[in-house]
């Protein structure tokens, strides 16, 4: 009898019965054990650490009625099956493509489409692959995202707690977003700068998301800070309204001015990464207003004229 | 994979394969196969072990039924594989990521075939409604990634108008396109630029225009595996050597550097590759007093830089 067929057995029986069933039981109704007990023992530990690696979930659970008390095994239907998504053969050969196309590091998609039925792509013209990176913290975050649960971890020299809402890929890297306990309230975090592992905590769970909390957009480095949100206007000149259009993305609200230059309106919570922005169009734009952040664009190019004076 | 799967590689193929059996009953054995990626030989090989199993007493009523005839294949009495196991956290991850940002790139399509897959998917991993997982591989306009995409899948030139930053300057080129890709948040198309007469990286979002020529490209890369350097720092480029208070860091994360040393205090000293003066002065200008420039022999004028393009901004504010 093969191994695959003794898995297939053990998987069937765990999976059928209705209360945790001991090693001894399993031993006997599954077909394919080998006979001496520390054989039978070394086999059953194996396939116990292949099941989970597949990511089977196996529980272990006290046979009831039996003294002294004895581990037992069970897998939980509900936790077992796959709920049907419905999804159409078009949608499935959409996912394979864009499983193809857009590669994530270290991650195995090719079973996760084998559970959703497999797919026949057609054979495509050579497409560009992008490769997306990958960050050890995203699949504890992901699992905890959906199973509504809070995550700990260190930020910034201090221990976080926050129930996660969203994961986003933006300009390179990966951000987590939601709910800070210590701040009380919505915070984003550079996933690169969280200082050693994120815990799941499994004995609680988070039920409140509000509404267009964390939402797609991508956030511009000025807006993620802590200060007070300003409304700003910038005029940008006409070579570099285009560029300037791109890079803040459509949702922008923005008045294009009879010579083609355009005026942006912006909500900022951090002035310093926002002097930076405005600053990469040199003298190609400028700070309309408010008045404070205007005079302090301007205190801070009169100090670096003065710098340069003592040179 | 060329070496014979495990026992664990199998379980994790028959798992899924006898669902969609149970699901499609006579379904062509051919079908199977190509849909799951497994020689015909090897799927008939699980199969046959599939009919072994079951559950006690073992007797010919306990156990699956396959049936395989004229090239077509029914599973019976598989109750308990009726579903295939749930996706890992993982799993789901990875297609939801791959999903979202093949979305972001190809012109959001709200009703199309993607789109839909992914709020299926989103309710089977029990997300809600709110989305979990957004991929931003860099803004371009979707419009001109596809155009530049289809010119280099078809092998054509196009012409460009572009705006490079680190000159400040606005050109019109005319490019044979080969590979669009996106790295680190931005991105960008590799090129034969036959108006520079050499090979060059483009990035999408300083790309203002794409006009096809329709013209087949002359040249083409002697190597277009990934992995090709985005910036191309040529020996005879001058260095320049640069503290960064630790408000500045982001420079050594972003650009790439020689050389670079941490100090005791969070700053670190970098050396890096300039390639246009007008981006250093960007830089400079950006930094203020975040940053001191160390070493200036390859680059005398750097000095000025910084206080120079200030002059030029304020005068502008103060006009």
């Amino acid at each position: 009898m093969s191994k695959l067929e003794r898995l297939l057995n053990l998987t069937a029986v765990l999976l059928a019965t209705e209360r945790p069933l001991s090693a001894d039981e399993l031993r006997q109704q599954v077909e394919g054990y080998p006979e001496s007990t520390p054989s039978f023992r070394r086999a059953f530990e194996r396939d116990k650490d292949d099941l989970r690696t597949l990511g089977i979930p196996l529980r272990v659970e006290r046979v009831p009625a039996v003294d002294p008390p004895l581990d037992g095994y069970r897998i939980p239907p509900e936790e077992y099956y796959l709920p049907d998504p419905g999804l159409d053969p078009d949608e499935l050969a959409a996912l394979h493509l864009a499983s193809l196309t857009v590669r994530f590091e270290g991650m195995a998609e090719q079973e996760a489409l084998w559970k959703l039925g497999g797919s026949l792509v057609p054979a495509m013209a050579a497409e560009s692959v992008v490769d997306l990176p990958s960050d050890p913290a995203l699949i504890p975050i992901f699992s905890a995202i959906s199973g509504r649960h809070p995550i700990e971890f260190r930020y910034r020299d201090e221990d976080r707690r926050v129930d996660p809402w969203r994961l986003a890929f933006q300009r390179g890297r990966w951000y987590l977003s939601g709910h800070d306990h210590l701040r009380g309230s919505e915070r984003n975090y550079r996933m690169d700068r969280i200082q050693g592992a994120v815990v799941v905590d499994h004995g609680a769970t988070w039920s409140h998301r509000p509404e267009g909390s964390a939402e797609g957009r991508t956030l511009q480095a000025w807006e993620m800070g802590e200060e007070e949100s300003v409304e700003v206007r910038l005029l940008v000149d006409a070579a570099q309204a285009g560029l300037a259009s791109r890079q803040l993305g459509p949702g922008v609200v923005a008045e294009t001015q009879p010579d083609g230059s355009a005026v942006f309106v912006l909500p900022v919570v951090n002035t310093a990464a926002f002097r930076s922005f405005v600053l990469g169009f040199l003298e190609h734009a400028e700070i309309l207003s408010p008045p404070d952040l205007r005079s302090d664009l301007v205190d801070w190019l009169v100090s670096l004229v003065e710098a340069g004076d003592d040179v | 994979m060329s070496a014979a799967p495990t026992a664990g590689d199998r379980l994790r193929r028959v798992l899924a394969i006898v669902p969609w059996i149970v699901a499609n009953p006579g379904v062509a054995l051919s079908e199977v196969a190509e849909r799951f990626g497994v020689p015909e030989a090897e799927l008939v090989k699980d199969l046959n072990v599939v009919w072994m199993v079951g559950l006690p007493p073992y007797t010919p009523d306990s156990l699956i039924e396959v049936v395989l005839e004229d090239g077509r294949v029914w599973i019976h009495y598989a109750d308990f594989f009726s579903r295939p196991l749930r996706l890992s956290p993982a799993q789901g991850l990875a297609l939801l990521a791959s999903s979202d940002a093949l979305l972001s790139m190809s012109g959001t399509e709200p009703d199309g075939p993607l789109a839909r897959a992914l709020v299926k998917l989103g309710a089977a991993l029990d997300l809600g409604d709110e989305e979990a997982v957004g991929v931003d591989l860099g803004t371009a306009e979707a419009s001109l990634l596809t155009e530049l995409r289809a010119a280099a899948a078809a092998g054509t030139e196009v012409e460009i108008d572009y705006y490079s930053y680190g000159r400040d300057d606005h050109t019109t080129r005319r490019i044979a396109p080969w590979r669009v890709t996106a790295s680190g948040g931005a991105w960008y198309v590799e090129a034969w630029c036959l108006t520079a007469d050499g090979e060059r990286i483009f990035r999408v979002d300083r790309v203002e225009a794409v006009r096809p020529t329709g013209e087949p490209a002359t040249h083409r890369p002697d190597d277009s595996g990934p992995n090709v350097e985005i910036f191309h720092p040529r020996d005879g480029d001058p260095r320049i050597t640069l503290r960064l208070s630790p408000r500045a860091r982001w420079v050594v994360e972003t650009y790439p550097c020689e050389n670079v040393a941490e100090g005791e205090d969070g700053s670190v000293v970098a050396r890096l590759v300039i390639t246009a003066t007008p981006w250093l002065e960007r830089l400079l200008v950006r930094l203020g007093h975040d940053v001191e420039i160390l070493d200036v022999e390859e680059l005398p004028g750097a000095t000025r830089l910084a206080a120079d393009a200030a002059s030029r901004i304020l005068a502008r504010y103060n006009s």
